[in-house]
């Protein structure tokens, strides 16, 4: 099938009525998740599984794909609105947000914010739609070596970039690994860590471990602070007088070259395992602060110019598209909320990898048509609905979080219709509350969790194929020059604050 | 050093580097006791290989962060401490408990029972106390309870645990 032809399937399998009614209700859900700080589009993902489980595979991932859309653009309400970022991947949104409606122009602020949010979705899928099938024919010709180097690089990624502290992020990796060798031993049926518990020989549910360590976990942390006077009451932003989006045609071509070069780097870092959105809105944010030509005549960012939400909202918004490329091609997440996609697709029967593209395919395309249509709904539900949206942000917390809880109850419940998956999400909810408390980071031991049996597997077949030799590990050049930048990583990593201390003996010789 | 007091944040990562030190002893130990088919799979690539080299990394690890605690802590970096109120404490407490006894009572008492009892007690104990409104929260309480037991158990067809009201029920 040609690519025009494949992309007419994606389409008919997602346009349907119960496509196009998932995927309106996804997006205003994940609105809701992304404007109120604390809910992210992982855990909007992780309660709407459940309601998944009965469904289609297409319609399955067409409503997670609108949950995802509308999640990560939900946050730059309250990021404009409260100064408080929804989810970390709209910090930046924040510096130049507020100002604007200090200024007066929250209106022109959200719908640039929304418009640009929209052309970082589009831009990156349809990136995604021609990249990835490239990607993944590559892929179809892995083996065993480049699947572990794959899955080794992407671990160390994460376990020295996503945390401040190097050896926190390897020991939470590290963890994550060992409670994925719990249960029945792939290769050899043997029995690790199952103690003679029968719940246990299946091992710890992928959806479990998540649901517990980021909605249980969440939920025990609230219940620190719920105490603490918090009377912030979101003010509805005026809308009157304001013509399309708020903002003028000269504007938008104005921050075409700024939109265009956030959302590469958008793109290029959801590709990246381990960065993420947060990332993206931060450094598209400095690139555009420091490329920024008009700083004299309107002021610098940071103090109330579109410059600096165009940057942020495209470049996070972008970093779906590139968060998807390993996740179809490959099989491997980048973050958390790829990691719970992961789980839906493995729960659905599909399994992420060069071989999906194959099998699969109106069920890929109908993913990156469900991304497609899920942002048009998400431009115009988002500036239009913004009055409902705003009136549920003060919906308060004490109320919001134990309906959660319940919700994840059920999910875990259904796994297996018995306690057995409740008691695991506890167990991790407790697990996800340690690691807060001792500042460890969570994301390391969720890829730990889910990458592990696959660099494991991989490394156990590659050594009985090569009779117990590493060498053609480094043999392959794809694998090698995974190893070796996973091998640069940590020594840059680790020889960080040695050489902050020379730059800053230097500095201060001078 | 004398004047300092001993907090919690100042030997957080010495608590967590020993605790994760003995826990890595003893994942290698089972570890070395996981059985082994020497038929099927050389020893190279048996099931113990990979849980003892993440025990031993687990290991070497913690010796790191031990290390890295002991320096944070002789260096005083003299920033203000925020202490757990007791407060807090409790409430952290009393969610856990919450959580701990709804999964108890859940297989006993059905979905239906158990949800509206622990919703009501779990806003109760989160709700600031000049915010408390008891009849707002169980009505809250009830209300969301059918609307999630007409989602799942009626609407998805899914399996919810059954008690004395879904047996009236039908369902």
């Amino acid at each position: 099938m040609s690519i025009g032809s494949l992309i007419a399937a994606g389409f008919s399998t997602v346009l349907t009525p119960t496509g196009i009614f998932l995927m309106l209700i996804g997006v205003a859900v994940g609105i809701v998740f992304g404007a109120l700080p604390g809910l992210s589009a992982t855990m909007a993902i992780a309660l709407f599984l459940p309601v998944t489980y009965a469904m289609a595979s297409a319609n399955a991932m067409t409503l997670l794909m609108a949950l995802f859309i509308g999640a990560i653009s939900g946050g730059l309400i309250s990021a404009i609105l409260l100064r408080i970022p929804g989810t970390p991947s709209n910090v930046a949104t924040c510096f130049d947000g507020h100002p604007l409606v200090a200024k007066g122009q929250a209106a022109k602020a959200l719908g640039v914010g929304v418009v640009f949010s929209f052309l970082g979705t589009v831009f990156s899928t349809i990136l995604l739609m021609f990249l990835s099938p490239q990607i993944a024919k590559v892929a179809i010709n892995f083996g065993p070596y480049e699947f572990f180097s794959i899955a080794i690089f992407s671990l160390t990624m994460i376990a020295t970039l996503s945390s401040g502290n190097m050896i926190k992020g390897i020991i939470a990796g590290v963890i994550g690994f060992m409670f994925s060798t719990v249960g029945t031993d792939s290769i050899e049926s043997t029995q690790r860590f199952t103690f003679g518990i029968t719940s246990l020989k299946g091992g710890f549910d992928m959806l479990a471990v998540m649901v517990g360590l980021f909605a249980v976990g969440e939920i025990i942390s609230a219940a620190e602070t719920s105490h603490h006077k918090n009377d912030e009451v979101v003010t509805q932003p005026s809308m009157k007088g304001i013509k399309g989006f708020g903002f003028t045609v000269k504007e938008f071509v104005g921050q075409l070259w700024n939109a265009l070069r956030s959302a590469f780097i958008g793109m290029g870092i959801g590709i990246l395992p381990g960065i993420g959105g947060g990332t993206s809105n931060m450094l598209a944010y400095t690139v555009a602060k420091n490329s920024d030509k008009h700083a004299d005549e309107l002021g610098p960012l940071g103090t109330g110019r579109i410059d600096g939400v165009v940057a942020s909202e495209t470049a996070n918004n972008a970093t779906i598209g590139g968060a998807m490329v390993p996740l179809l091609t490959l099989g491997i997440p980048g973050d958390t909320t790829t990691a719970m996609l992961l789980g839906a697709l493995t729960l659905h029967n599909l399994t992420p990898g060069p071989l999906l593209f194959e099998n699969q395919a109106p069920v890929v395309y109908g993913i990156f048509a469900a991304m497609l249509i899920s942002s048009v709904i998400m431009l115009f539900m988002e500036f239009f609905g913004l009055r409902m949206f705003v009136k549920l942000l003060n919906i308060p917390k004490y109320i919001l979080l134990p309906c959660i809880f319940v919700l994840c109850t059920i999910g875990a419940y259904n796994l297996k219709n018995n306690m057995s998956q409740v008691i695991a999400c506890i167990l991790f909810g407790i697990i996800g509350f340690a690691f807060k408390k001792f500042e460890v980071p969570t994301t390391p031991f969720i890829l730990g969790f889910i990458l592990g049996p696959l660099a494991e597997q991989n490394y156990r077949r590659g050594l009985m194929r090569t009779g117990g030799s590493f060498i053609p590990f480094l043999r392959s050049p794809i694998s090698l020059v995974f190893l070796g930048i996973a091998v640069f990583v940590i020594v840059l990593a680790a020889t960080k604050p040695l050489r902050q201390k020379r730059k800053a003996a230097k500095a201060a010789a001078k | 050093m004398s004047t300092q007091k001993l907090t919690f944040k100042k030997c957080r990562d010495l608590i967590l580097g020993i605790f994760l030190l003995a826990l890595s002893v003893v994942y290698i130990i089972f570890a070395r006791q996981i059985q082994t088919r020497p038929k099927m799979t050389p020893t190279y690539a048996n099931a113990q290989v990979l849980p003892t080299l993440l025990g031993i990394l687990l290991a070497i690890l913690s010796a790191a962060l031990i290390y890295q605690g002991i320096r944070s802590f002789k260096k005083d970096d003299g920033t203000a401490v925020k202490k757990m109120s007791k407060v807090d404490l409790v409430s952290v407490v009393l969610t856990f408990a919450a959580m701990c006894l709804y999964i108890v009572i859940l297989p006993k008492f059905g979905f239906i029972l158990s949800t509206v009892v622990f919703l009501f007690a779990q806003i109760t104990i989160l709700a600031p106390k000049e915010k408390r409104n008891l009849p707002l929260f169980a009505i809250v309480a009830v209300i969301f309870t059918i609307i999630a037991f007409i989602a799942f158990r009626i609407g998805l067809s899914q399996m919810l645990p059954r008690g004395p009201i879904e047996a009236l029920l039908g369902y």
